[in-house]
């Protein structure tokens, strides 16, 4: 009905309107979105009209309540039809485009010329596919009729003849059964001896009705059996056992495409606020990205100062602690970790981010050979340093040394600000390489 | 209320099985509508239809019809809808549309006590659409008076899929035009009776056309021009013209002075042209239904409250939901009541109650004030509040109706009993233990559910205020006309709650009805609360708790659609043919992007340069940084500004007060922001 247009329309209408998607992964709201579910704001789809200034108008609220005291996110309004209205958003209302993982990775493969091609991995199961293919038993209901059919026909091509030309050849004056059969066969018709001798014999009285077979050729025209077909209509087709096949499935090796993508964040009390800000900026997008390409994605998080501990996705962003930073203690965490994600039946995706604070040594020492150590398809670091280098903040200065720039599984990147996230986010998901195990 | 008026039967459920009333609830909807009628309401009749969760979803995007025109607006609002059903749980029970007859669908899931609730609320529905005044504005002007609304939205939305199928208009030309309609679907005179035309004797006539091409239709030779009428004749003919300024009042109907003096903006010509028939054809629509639609808005809290009023009467008060189902009601009621916020379903039952409750007190307040000794100064000393309640608790005999009680029943006044219906009890053609109030009257129904005396509101009777003895007591004659209470109370008129109930639904909207009836108590009781936004702080804060503060929030909410209201000034503003229009300024400002994206889109209705006066509040950032420190408001000064659009540009520019100041009014005031409130 009328609705489902009217749907579709405004999908397209918010489709125009929505948010750039490299401007949202930068400046946007990551927030509302759900791991299932990328919410992406839309501006202003609904229609404009005279509207009071929100900050004017102010409102009515319920609860226990002070003067003075702030108002968090006050109501939906009587008045206002149910739509939400958040006054402490200048912008208004924001309706959202939603998308789901795998529209993100695409809509994100479009927008950055990303052609990640995940791999799959463990055998889940051998699935029964299609009925196709064929067996010379099996239940009747499984019986390829129609190829049952085909194949009959096709032997009725091969085997039919004209016959009525045949029976001319044989009235030809003097002709025996074995010339016409040698002649027959010389022609390539299907006939046996038996029939010619019979056919020869039933027209003994009109033998010398054609002088030669060339006199006969030119007087009457053959009939191609296909003609004949045709003409007459299939008739009978020979149904032959031998041609009798029975569909049964075809067993598909099916390699499901799974994911465990391991995320570490340094928490250590350099890593204030702006920088954890553009850490969340850059992993989230890749979380969602990953999840969306793969049909199944686990994630690992690690926290880390001197010490790593695993912690949930909702603590992960908002972890602050006081101490020192070693990374090597995170890589020696997912190294355990991965354990439970074997590398013969998971890809992996190791990322890390921090400000390249490390403690002396550690990075060469320590983390490059764990590094080594842990197979993946792609080892990450993202260095974040809003105000500028540290001296002593060599970490991913030293990985870049150690792997190179062109390293296959190994990517680098440096976010700065909110402007530098999709190129980091580029940087990573284009470095890895197609060698796999 | 009018006749019934038939749909046609294109319009009706084709799409939905014809399953409507399915053998369970027959037998419900009957006796709603016969409790409804004996409680005093007038419904339209009512087809109620069944529909799974998808329809239900369709229907309500569509605003409770089967068919509307097609736009992407009822894409997003089912989309909401769906999403609200899936992750909210925001349950959709019913939707009942405002038509005569009304249709009334009800979701599929529904357990029984929710249909039998479903019922009730919807009857209450019923019975305001047919009832309301502000909904006689859109059925008022027409002879029959009927709604035919189901009718004319269908063909509406035939007409508009014709244009868009027709070859020669471009499909996207129409959707279009559809959202630069829509953007001043609240831009109409909601106030007025609707007509399908607005008369405008004030617009000129004649002489503004061109005089050239009259000169031409005139078919003078142009000899005879060249001696007359040269060129410098007619400009100074045209030039001698007052300069014709209309309306000669302002003009709050948007639509309608668009759809009479508007024209298209070409861009191939790059001016204006006289729009298409379709043009003026989708306008004239989109006006009618944004009329048709009006009164809803205008009466949310009090439809709601009525319907849930009424629900709540039938279902608790007559056990319309059996025993077993009463739980289910229950929760139900828990839900819808519960939810939170200012919902329009308890803040308007309350209102209601409220409503029912003065009545019934300034009611027995009379009859005190009757009684020998007793006078407003007095009362409260002498009268013996528990003692007076007693005696306002329906007798035993009304209270509990069974087939054992039918004599007593007998022994009450005649007034409250339905005699044909007690006699038919008596023979046992009525179920009395399932459908008591078949055998009461209206009188009989309003003693039976007395407000004062339920558990709620036992405390209302002695809560008088002295102040509203004395308004009651100063004006009433024939103050001695009782020797006892006793007496006073025999003559007492228990409707006196319902019939007031009834003449407010039919006088009222949200706005009358919320400044008549919000009291303070209900303000404290509800912990409702006012906040403002502030310029130092940068967010919003709690402003007061004060009933009058709340209120007045609340009526901006419920005044003109909760939107700013402007009108047109001048339809040829500048004798440029431009268009003026002025924001009738309260003390709340515009939204000064929406104005102009919405000055864009009236641009392609006028088809010439569109301008906006209006006042805005500024604040110096240099005030806000100084009041920061202080932690006070900085001053705010208002100023005069004129938003234009000439079809590529958005200017704002300040206008001098003069201009703007008939647009201030000084009479209102919104603002209820303390002196001293971020301490």
């Amino acid at each position: 009905m009328g609705l489902r247009e009217d749907l579709e329309r405004f999908r397209e209408v918010g489709e125009a309107r929505r948010e750039d998607l490299a401007e949202f992964i930068s400046y946007g709201d990551l927030g509302s979105s759900r791991p299932d579910e990328v919410r992406i704001p839309v501006k202003i789809v609904d229609l404009p009209a005279f509207e009071y200034d929100r900050r004017d108008r102010g409102g009515v609220g319920q609860g226990d309540a002070e003067v003075g005291q702030p108002v968090g996110q006050p109501r939906p309004q009587p008045g206002d039809d149910g739509e939400e209205s958040d006054p402490g958003d200048e912008g208004g209302d924001h309706e959202y485009y939603e998308m789901d993982p795998e529209e993100f990775a695409q809509e994100l493969d479009e927008e950055l010329g990303l052609d990640l091609d995940p791999k799959g991995k463990t055998v889940v199961e051998e699935t029964e596919g299609p009925f196709t293919d064929m067996t010379r038993s099996g239940p009747d209901s499984t019986l390829d009729f129609e190829r049952m059919f085909k194949e009959g026909l096709k032997r009725k091509l091969a085997t039919d003849f004209d016959e009525e030309f045949l029976r001319e050849v044989c009235k030809v004056s003097g002709i025996t059964p074995r010339e016409v059969f040698e002649w027959a066969r010389g022609e390539s018709l299907p006939v046996s001896f038996a029939w010619v001798e019979e056919a020869h014999a039933e027209v003994e009285d009109e033998r010398g009705a054609w002088g030669s077979i060339e006199e006969l050729e030119a007087e009457i025209d053959r009939e191609p059996i296909q003609a004949k077909i045709r003409r007459e209509g299939i008739g009978h087709v020979p149904f032959r056992r031998e041609d009798e096949r029975y569909r049964y499935p075809e067993i598909v090796e099916e390699r499901e495409k799974n994911v465990v993508v391991v995320n570490i964040r340094d928490v250590s009390g350099s890593m204030r606020e702006k920088k954890r800000e553009l850490v969340e900026r850059t992993f989230t997008p890749l979380d969602w990205y990953l999840t969306g390409k793969y049909d199944t994605a686990e994630f690992v998080y690690i926290a880390h100062d001197a010490d790593a501990w695993q912690v949930s996705r909702e603590e992960f962003f908002g972890i602050r602690s006081g101490g020192g930073t070693r990374i090597s203690s995170a890589y020696e965490l997912a190294a355990t970790l991965l354990e439970e994600y074997p590398w013969s039946d998971w890809n992996r995706y190791v990322f890390a981010a921090g400000d390249s604070e490390n403690s002396s040594n550690d990075t060469g020492e320590r983390v490059i050979p764990l590094m080594e150590e842990i197979p993946a398809n792609l080892h990450a670091y993202v260095e974040t340093q809003p105000s500028g280098n540290a001296i002593n903040a060599t970490h991913a200065e030293e990985l870049e040394r150690h792997f190179g720039r062109d390293a296959e599984d190994v990517a680098i990147a440096y976010v700065n600000g909110a402007e530098d996230v999709t190129d980091a986010i580029y940087e990573i998901l284009s470095t890895e390489g197609d060698s796999d195990e | 209320m009018s006749d019934p008026h038939p749909l046609s039967s294109s319009t009706n459920g084709d799409r939905f099985r014809k399953q409507a009333i399915a053998g369970d609830l027959e037998a419900p909807v009957e006796h709603a509508r016969q409790l409804a009628e004996k409680l005093g309401l007038e419904p339209y009749p009512v087809n109620y239809w069944i529909v799974d969760y998808d329809e239900m979803n369709e229907l309500i995007a569509y605003g409770g019809f089967q068919t509307r025109y097609p736009h992407w607006r009822w894409g997003m609002t089912y989309d909401k809808q769906r999403k609200q059903g899936q992750y909210g749980g925001g349950k959709a029970f019913e939707i009942v549309n405002n038509d005569n007859p009304s249709h009334a669908f009800l979701q599929e899931s529904n357990t029984v006590a929710d249909q039998k609730a479903v019922i009730t609320h919807v009857e209450a529905h019923a019975d305001f659409f047919g009832n309301n005044d502000w909904f006689g504005l859109f059925t008022g002007g027409r002879a029959d008076d009927s709604v035919d609304a189901a009718a004319m939205l269908e063909r509406h939305a035939r007409t508009i899929e014709e244009y868009m199928a027709d070859p020669e208009i471009d499909r996207a030309e129409v959707e279009k035009w559809i959202d630069h309609t829509l953007t001043l679907e609240d831009n109409i005179d909601q106030h007025q009776v609707f007509s399908r035309r607005r008369e405008s004797e004030d617009a000129p006539t004649g002489l503004d056309d061109d005089l050239g091409e009259k000169l031409d239709e005139l078919g003078i030779s142009a000899e005879v021009r060249g001696e007359v009428f040269d060129e410098e004749w007619i400009e100074r003919i045209e030039g001698d013209e007052e300069a014709p300024s209309f309306p000669a009042e302002p003009e709050r109907d948007l639509l309608a002075f668009v759809r009479e003096h508007g024209k298209r903006y070409d861009e191939d010509a790059g001016k204006a042209v006289e729009m298409a028939e379709w043009q003026r054809d989708v306008l004239d629509m989109m006006r009618a239904e944004a009329y048709y639609f009006a009164a809803q808005k205008m009466t949310k809290i009090m439809n709601e409250g009525w319907a849930a009023y009424w629900e709540s009467l039938m279902m608790t008060g007559e056990a319309f939901a059996g025993d077993d189902e009463f739980v289910d009601y229950a929760d139900h009621m828990a839900k819808v009541l519960g939810s939170g916020g200012l919902n329009p379903y308890s803040l308007g039952k309350q209102l209601w109650e409220y409503v029912e409750n003065t009545a019934n007190r300034r009611e027995v307040i009379e009859a005190l004030l009757r009684v020998e000794g007793v006078s407003w100064r007095n009362l409260t000393d002498v009268v013996d509040f528990d003692d007076v309640r007693d005696r306002l608790e329906p007798p035993e005999a009304l209270a509990s109706i069974s087939g054992d009680s039918l004599e007593d029943l007998a022994e009450l006044p005649e007034t409250w009993i339905d005699g044909e219906a007690l006699d038919a009890a008596r023979a046992g053609e009525i179920d009395v233990e399932a459908y008591p109030w078949k055998l009461l009257t209206y009188e009989g129904l309003a003693r039976r559910h007395y407000s004062l005396v339920e558990p709620q509101f036992r405390g209302f009777l002695a809560e008088v205020s002295q102040d509203e003895l004395e308004r009651i007591g100063r004006y009433l004659f024939d103050d001695a006309r009782y020797g006892s209470v006793e007496e006073a109370l025999a003559d007492l008129d228990y409707a006196a709650g319902w019939n007031r109930m009834y003449d407010v639904r039919e006088s009222h909207n949200d706005v009358t009805f919320v400044d008549e009836f919000l009291t303070s108590e209900f303000v404290a009781e509800n912990d409702y609360f006012a906040y403002e936004y502030s310029e130092a702080s940068g967010g919003f804060h709690v402003s007061s708790t004060d009933a009058a503060d709340v209120k007045k929030k609340l009526l901006l909410q419920f005044t003109n659609f909760g939107k700013p209201t402007i009108a047109v000034y001048d339809g040829n503003y500048g004798n440029a043919n431009e268009l003026l229009l002025g924001h009738q300024y309260n003390g709340v400002g515009l939204d000064m992007d929406a104005a102009g994206e919405t000055l864009k889109r009236l641009f392609e209705l006028w088809g010439r340069p569109v301008n906006l006066l209006t006042i805005a509040t500024e604040v110096d950032d240099h005030d806000v940084e100084v009041a920061r420190r202080r932690n006070r408001e900085p001053d705010r000064e208002e100023r005069g500004k004129r938003l234009r659009y000439d079809g590529e540009e958005l200017t704002v520019e300040d206008a001098p007060w003069e201009d703007v100041s008939h647009l201030a009014a000084d009479d209102v005031d919104y603002d209820t922001k303390p002196e001293e409130w971020l301490a």
